[in-house]
């Protein structure tokens, strides 16, 4: 039974190195194909210039071995055109021009030739030149492809470094807009406006004093999980996790012009998806638990803050406490907005209980300001 | 390697191309001859720079040198040196032996 190509154990064969003969000398097509051919070499054939550029951009080959006087389209005017189109520029482009003809070879510069080959051809010579920029041309591609190698590399490795913090989408969009540049991270730090949510547990106090601490680190797992997944759904990047809070920026590192509608959508999920793991806690351990959620919007800094051996990309500023303030005020199933976030959701809100709080004056702020209280049911969110 | 300019000696490997060459050799007098009478020196010129790309690529430097004579007379529009090459060429199509090796 023969083995197909491609099974398993059976490297792939190599690509047959493909040449174009452009001739319109019928003779000379089939003598430069039967001597390429004999080096295993794919010979594809035109009989003028029109035909050779059509064929080029249909199934552009390896090397191009090109007469110079044929109707239409002369041999320079096909090379110029090759090499001024950066698809095809890369492709070596061997003229075949007279012996004698120097002021051929000079055309033939100035259009971008690679090489150059006498008629009356030689075998030797044809040969020699095909076989030097056969090897230029691969070795161009081998280190093309390693070059590729190593930028899909680079990029994994950015997905990988990323990916525990913000969403595996943010996380491919970072790689692929890292360029050359490295660690996206690492740029200064700026002013800039976003969407702060702050997500805590109520009642973790007394979920830490009534169990072990291998259940407690196993239930906060579980509650984490939930709110993680709830954060990257819509895009959002964790910048903090400490005890039972987590802290979610929108708008960061990476425009969202929908960031507060990010934010109110995961904060509804967030709820709801923990309501079932509160409900299993509650038969378990008699625990009453939920999750308490503020979200603020304003500008802020955000950066890369520490020492040389530890730092946190992280967001500072009062949208960020204030959406502090307003997840301690929160109570389990509730979500507490600000005025501008309010502004900016209220379409969303039809079928939800809102409470308008009024001016609240918060810890850490000179001036009071409204708040908004939405009861994000499980029902409603479903 | 020429052992005589009527007995050339070819690529073993350009053996299957060699009728085809020769039939191709032998439409490419006619077309001279056409041109000729025509008085078409581009078409003389074209024919005679083919045949000098061509001639000795394959082993045939007499064919090579005709045309370069050819293309040099369409180029001085020289009827009576031309018409002295397409009668020679004529001569040799019709002599030549080859010998593959």
């Amino acid at each position: 039974m023969s083995k197909r190509a491609g099974s398993p154990g059976t490297p792939p064969a190599p690509a047959a190195f493909r040449v174009l003969v452009v001739d319109d000398d019928a003779d000379m097509v089939a003598f430069l194909g039967l001597l390429l051919q004999r080096e295993g070499m794919k010979v594809e054939t035109a009989s003028d210039g029109d035909a050779a550029l059509a064929h080029v951009s249909a199934t552009p080959p390896d090397l191009v071995l090109l007469d110079v006087m044929m109707p239409g389209a002369s041999g320079f005017e096909v090379c110029r055109q090759l090499k001024s189109d950066e698809a095809t520029a890369l492709i070596p482009v061997v003229l075949v021009t007279s012996l004698e003809d120097s002021d051929s070879r000079v055309r033939g510069i100035e259009a971008g030739a690679d090489d150059f080959l006498s008629k009356p051809v030689k075998r030797e010579e044809l040969l020699a030149r095909v076989k030097t920029l056969r090897r230029l041309h691969e070795t161009r591609k081998e280190l093309e492809s390693r070059r590729l190698a190593a930028e899909v590399q680079r990029k994994d490795a950015i997905r990988k470094a990323f990916s525990r913090y913000i969403s595996p989408r943010l996380a491919d969009r970072i790689a692929d807009a890292a360029g050359d540049q490295g660690d996206p991270f690492q740029g200064r730090a700026q002013r800039t406006n976003l969407v702060a949510l702050f997500a805590d547990l109520r009642g973790f106090t007394r979920l830490t004093e009534k169990n072990e601490v291998g259940a407690v680190v196993g239930m906060l797992n579980e509650y984490f999980a939930v709110l993680t997944d709830a954060a990257y759904q819509h895009d959002g990047t964790i910048f903090n996790m400490a005890g039972d809070s987590l802290l979610v920026g929108f708008n960061v590192p990476f425009p969202q012009p929908d960031a507060a509608e990010r934010a109110w959508r995961t904060a509804l999920e967030m709820v709801g998806r923990f309501a079932p793991v509160a409900a299993a806690w509650h038969r378990r351990h008699g625990l009453d638990l939920g999750v308490g959620v503020g979200i603020c919007t304003g500008e802020a800094i955000i950066g890369n803050v520490g020492s040389e051996h530890y730092a946190n990309y992280t967001i500072i500023g009062n949208p960020v406490n204030t959406a502090a303030r307003l997840m301690q005020m929160a109570a389990a199933g509730e979500v507490l907005v600000c005025g501008p976030v309010y502004e900016r959701i209220r379409r969303l809100l039809s079928g939800y209980s809102v409470t308008e709080r009024g001016d609240v004056a918060l810890r850490g702020r000179s001036e009071p300001i409204a708040v908004f209280a939405v009861q994000a049911s499980t029902e409603a969110s479903a | 390697m020429i052992k005589s300019n009527l007995m050339v000696t070819v690529a073993k490997d350009l053996e299957d191309l060699i009728p085809v060459f020769f039939k191709n050799r032998h439409k490419e007098l006619e077309s001279l001859r056409r041109a000729l009478a025509s008085g078409d020196f581009d078409q003389l010129r074209h024919l005679g720079h083919r045949m000098k790309g061509v001639g000795n690529s394959y082993g045939f430097a007499t064919i090579s040198e005709i045309g370069k004579r050819i293309e040099d007379g369409a180029r001085d529009s020289d009827r009576k040196a031309i018409d002295a090459c397409i009668g020679e060429y004529a001569d040799y199509l019709s002599k030549v032996q080859v010998v593959y090796e």
